[in-house]
């Protein structure tokens, strides 16, 4: 393994995708789920465009929330100078380099917002004092100058860290690393600030009367649980592929287990600060949001949410020998990318499905639209360039990483 | 072994020795074991004279709240919570940079943390104790606070368990026994290496008791570092709990400024911030007063400072997240709630609290004031004091005006909030100073596993999956 590794180089062939690998043709299988998830949106979707645009907002959402966490994977890893995770950095990288896509999928929801956003009805403004209020915020203008100035931000810090990290790979210049790390702190601070106005505007304005000051540290726990899980399921599928030239070890993977293990437990941290605090001050502006969550049948999933986002996973997450075996992570690591979409579900659905629970056809449809687009760009990057940061000048350190 | 060097190494900025000076064992021993075993200094009776003369007023203003009742302080009407309550959650945020030291950056490897987590663990029993004498005493009548305690008793009372007050005397207390444990267990061998070297029976004895037979064989080593772990592990959520739960005390109510669901993890960063500020404030003393500049170095402050900014500008991050909140849930109340803190008849205190907390540790944006010994020690004070206000802003300034106009009123503190207050700084402080004699204030055994000579020689590593 990794016992003198500290001398090791890494050849770029030897964590390249090559063009005879099934992962090269991701782009076309991306391409081809999301062309099937158009078809099949468009046919269920002419006749019920309310539901098209929730069903849309539910998939947006939750691909977004995958590319947020790889930006904040890279900007934790520099800001904290780490060492052991410069090895899987670049998958986070790639993630990360989703984001402009996100920029070109939020257009749809500018033409959505009628049918999303209460607020984005003039009668309904004018008739309601509380709206007319935050109209000067809550505004299909505004919304979308905050919507694509947050997207445009985050995809140029998600580019210039992407490409000043390839340039390494050739260059092998340590002040790019000591660039990076500069630019990751004040990166963090805008990030927090983005994230925090993106899931107000996106998700909490969908009812518009309420509020919760937390929210945007749920969501942002979320797109943490999402990425961990997602860089677990890259690493063990690239990796089992032998695209990654032995450069992960189980080492690395048991590290990406703990931090999904410690996130699952934050997201449940948050989640039940805000559901106690509103649960037990009992205020009817408050608890409205929970009861359109529990008075019907969306109680199911809400109960289903706690125990699968929370419950099960800490419990089977603790255990030190399951972070270390490849298929049960890989299992837990896929678990929670599926609660997570429940989650995304259970935030956005309600507001259009107030009787409760409902599954259309066009939820899986849209997952496969932005999903499969998602994989183009993904798949795209992964091709590019080298799998693994090869001259980092942390790579050594990384690679002979070892948990004691 | 030159291997084993390089890979602590930064190749970008050649991640530095964490311990300067010589790099043995011995001279590790000799430095930290000094003052324990000194005659000690003209200087440490001179700060054990006045720490244990603010404990007497601590004890004299206590006995005088006893005797007289809750009268002697500045309460009035609509504020029946203020120093004492703002002190109870001060001391117990102080504390929790201790556990984050030792728990949290533990399980994130970060080895610079051995050089002060004995004294931030130490520093957190004692804010704990700080801490709990405040509700003890804060209603003023010593022969009721056993209700805290679920005791069973003939007339069947329990307490309200549905009170978050509740909670918060359970979190507290297990966050307490949870801190001494850790403390205590990462002592053992300390205690064992002054014990060895005592030249006295009594110390033999007094060292040799607490040091529980250690004799540092491989199963030893292998048990207390099998402990470490588990205690770093349950250490860990109980750092996220404490303050949370104390949150809850606000939180639950419908009081405006003080119902809204940001509160668990902003008092959480809070906590860590105003901790993080003490623990620098005691370090920068310590160090020199103990010689001990090789052992806490520059980069320790460095580091302690980044933390700092990046916890105080968490913090500023829930000030500008309640305001926006407050506007925009148009709720009447709760925007006034906000717009009185800042522009009300306290608001002198909410700005010094914006100053301080959030403001002051942006200049740890520069590396030049992160290392700057001064400008450290006047804004880790700068820290401490905005910490204490936000408390004091949050309690006070949303109970003075209420929904009644007719009932709003103006707390004023009397000699007997900042006796009680400024006391249970002797209090701190005289536990503070009897450590620092009688117990080697950085662990010792914990450092040298970080010097170079330690670094583990590689074997291949047993085969897994």
């Amino acid at each position: 393994m990794s016992a003198h590794g500290v001398t090791r180089r890494l050849a770029q062939a030897d964590v390249s995708i090559p063009s005879t690998s099934s992962w090269s043709k991701l782009p076309l299988i991306g391409g081809g789920l999301a062309a099937a998830g158009a078809a099949g949106s468009a046919a269920f979707g002419l006749a019920d465009h309310g539901q098209l645009f929730f069903s849309y907002l539910v998939a947006f959402l939750f691909f977004v929330s995958i590319a947020i966490g790889g930006l904040f994977f890279v900007l934790v890893n520099h800001l904290s100078r780490a060492g052991w995770g410069v090895v899987v950095r670049r998958l986070a990288e790639n993630l990360m380099g989703t984001l402009p896509l996100f920029l070109l999928l939020f257009v749809p929801i500018a033409f959505g917002l009628h049918d999303l956003y209460h607020w984005a009805h003039h009668e309904a403004v004018a008739g309601d004092p509380v709206l007319a209020g935050k109209a000067v915020y809550l505004n299909p203008t505004f919304f979308l100058i905050r919507g694509f100035a947050f997207l445009v931000l985050w995809s140029a810090a998600g580019l210039w860290f992407l490409r000043t990290s390839v340039a390494q790979d050739s260059s092998g210049e340590p002040c790019l690393t000591r660039r990076m790390q500069m630019a990751s702190a004040p990166m963090t601070l805008l990030f927090a600030v983005t994230v925090t106005l993106a899931a107000f505007d996106w998700i909490m304005s969908l009812e518009p009367h309420w509020f919760s000051t937390v929210f945007g540290v749920y969501f942002f726990s979320g797109c943490v649980v999402a990425v961990y899980a997602t860089m677990i399921l890259l690493v063990l599928a690239l990796d089992r592929s032998r695209l990654l030239g032995n450069a992960v070890s189980i080492e690395h993977v048991h590290d990406l287990g703990k931090m999904l293990f410690a996130f699952v437990a934050f997201w449940a941290y948050i989640a039940f600060s805000q559901f106690m605090l509103i649960w037990y001050a009992n205020l009817p502006e408050e608890t409205i949001w929970y009861s359109q969550r529990w008075d019907n049948s969306w109680r199911g999933i809400s109960i289903f949410l706690a125990v699968g986002h929370f419950i099960v996973p800490f419990f089977f997450l603790l255990s030190r020998a399951i972070k270390r075996n490849r298929t049960l992570l890989a299992c837990g690591a896929a678990w929670m990318l599926f609660i997570h979409l429940v989650d995304v579900h259970w935030l956005v659905m309600p507001t259009h499905h107030r009787e409760g629970f409902h599954f259309s056809l066009m939820d899986p449809a849209a997952i496969l639209f932005v999903g499969g687009l998602f994989l183009v760009v993904l798949g795209l990057g992964l091709k590019k360039q080298a799998l693994v940061p090869l001259k980092d000048p942390r790579l050594s350190e990384s690679l002979a990483f070892e948990n004691f | 072994m030159a291997q084993a060097v390089a890979l602590d190494l930064d190749p970008i900025e050649a991640r530095p020795q964490l311990i300067a000076g010589e790099q043995s064992f011995n001279a590790i021993t000799e430095a930290v074991a000094l003052p324990v075993e000194w005659k000690p200094p003209l200087g440490w009776w001179i700060a054990l004279a006045l720490s244990s003369s603010l404990l007497g007023l601590f004890g004299i203003s206590i006995a005088y709240l006893f005797w007289e009742g809750t009268g002697i302080w500045g309460l009035n009407n609509p504020i029946f919570w203020a120093f004492d309550i703002t002190n109870f959650v001060f001391w117990v945020g102080i504390g929790h940079a201790g556990t984050l030291i030792s728990a949290i950056l533990f399980l994130f490897r970060q080895k610079w943390r051995t050089s002060i987590n004995r004294a931030a663990e130490a520093m957190t029993i004692f804010a704990v104790m700080c801490a709990l004498s405040f509700p003890g005493i804060h209603v003023g009548r010593p022969w009721l606070p056993y209700y805290m305690f679920p005791i069973p008793n003939q007339m069947g009372m329990w307490p309200q368990f549905r009170s978050p007050l509740i909670w918060d005397f359970f979190a507290v207390s297990i966050y307490g026994t949870v801190s001494l444990l850790f403390w205590y267990v990462g002592l053992i061998p300390d205690l064992a290496t002054i014990r060895d070297r005592a030249k006295t029976r009594v110390r033999q004895l007094a060292y040799g008791f607490f040091a529980l037979g250690w004799r540092g064989s491989n199963r030893h080593w292998q048990n207390y570092e099998r402990a470490y772990l588990i205690l770093a592990g349950l250490a860990t959520p109980l750092v996220l709990s404490v303050h949370s739960v104390v949150s809850f005390d606000f939180a639950t109510a419908q009081l405006p400024g003080w119902h809204t669901t940001i509160f668990p993890p902003y008092f959480v960063a809070g906590a860590i911030f105003s901790g993080f500020a003490m623990v620098m404030t005691l370090m920068l003393i310590c160090r020199v007063v103990f010689g001990l500049r090789h052992i806490i170095q520059p980069l320790h402050l460095d580091r302690m400072a980044k933390i700092m900014l990046l916890t105080g500008t968490i913090v500023g991050y829930a000030y500008g997240t309640e305001f926006f909140i407050a506007w925009y849930g148009q709720n009447d109340y709760e925007l006034f709630a906000f717009v009185n803190r800042a522009t009300g008849p306290y608001a002198w205190a909410y700005w010094t609290m914006v100053g301080c907390n959030v403001l002051s540790p942006q200049v740890f944006w520069f590396k030049k004031a992160r290392t700057c010994i001064p400008l450290l020690f006047v804004i880790s004070i700068f820290i401490n004091i905005g910490m204490w206000f936000e408390r004091f802003v949050i309690i006070t300034t949303s109970l003075h005006r209420d929904f009644l106009p007719s009932s709003w009123d103006y707390f004023r503190p009397t000699f007997w909030d900042l006796s009680t207050f400024v006391g249970s700084f002797g209090l701190f402080l005289t536990m503070f100073c009897l450590f620092v004699r009688f117990l080697p204030m950085v662990a010792m055994a914990e450092v040298k596993a970080i010097l170079p000579i330690a670094n583990p020689h590689h074997h291949a590593p047993a085969k897994t999956h």
